[in-house]
């Protein structure tokens, strides 16, 4: 537990310390944006997981935080679009939060139905097949 | 930001990783749905755009916010590859080979894109 949040400080204080770095010493101004995207909560879990559980549950892990990713995509594209639009800072950053929040829950309610549907038709198909043995 | 700086490194440190830990926390101590949403907070962005605060105000705040925003779309758009990436290696290379993969391919993807936007 206090080992899993210590490797996740330390990576996010080093993305946001390298993206600041990149900033203030390198010709690349696009690659501080970069880090500042660094995936550190999906290594972190992935990592985790690896250890305690193998490399099938990592990777279940891995492929479950692209759906978590789409808000991440909304919310910078909402920031930087009102930026562009108003030039409002504190806008930006609010009306970002709230499109992350808003395109999260969807995405999360969308995958709930697709994964309700995928379990009702594997139900379905089981009861199909024990239907034709006993025929 | 011209002057790089101790204590402004420090500080990015310190509030990045706490971002991240108080993000997680959030997470758990929510429900199973909501836990699930907040564990893909983009705390680190977040941190990133509050820090520009810092140094900046006016124009030349929203000039940088859009400059890091930009790159931080390019870098989601990486990071949603490298998932999907991991998501294939991971249960064939192993998860400690699978992930090493996988950062691999976000630094090749990242330096590419770098290179292509500066020098083209």
């Amino acid at each position: 537990m206090y080992k899993d949040l210590l490797i996740r400080f330390i990576l996010g204080g080093a993305a946001v310390m390298i993206s600041y770095l990149i900033t203030v010493m390198s010709p690349w101004k696009i690659l501080a944006g970069i880090f500042a995207a660094f995936p550190a909560v999906m290594i972190t879990a992935v990592l985790m997981v690896g250890i305690a559980s193998g490399s099938k549950k990592a990777a279940k892990i891995a492929n479950g935080s692209v759906f978590g990713m789409i808000g991440g995509v909304v919310c910078v594209a909402t920031v930087w679009t009102v930026l562009q639009v108003s030039g409002n800072w504190a806008l930006s950053i609010v009306l970002g939060l709230v499109f992350w929040l808003g395109s999260s829950i969807i995405v999360s309610t969308l995958r709930d139905i697709i994964k309700t549907n995928r379990n009702n038709s594997v139900r379905v198909n089981i009861l199909a097949d024990i239907l034709v043995k006993h025929k | 930001m011209g002057e790089l700086s101790i204590s402004g490194l420090l500080i990015r440190f310190f509030l990045g990783g706490a971002a991240v830990v108080v993000s997680t926390l959030v997470a758990r101590n929510l429900g199973e749905k909501a836990g699930g949403i907040f564990a893909a907070f983009p705390a680190v962005y977040l941190a990133a755009l509050l820090t520009v605060g810092l140094d900046f105000s006016g124009n030349e705040l929203v000039a940088h916010s859009i400059l890091l925003s930009k790159g931080a779309i390019v870098g989601m758009g990486i990071n949603i590859l490298v998932a999907i990436l991991a998501g294939y290696l991971l249960p064939r290379q192993g998860w400690k080979r699978g992930l090493l993969q996988a950062m691999g391919f976000w630094l090749i993807v990242s330096m590419a894109v770098v290179m292509i936007t500066t020098y083209s």
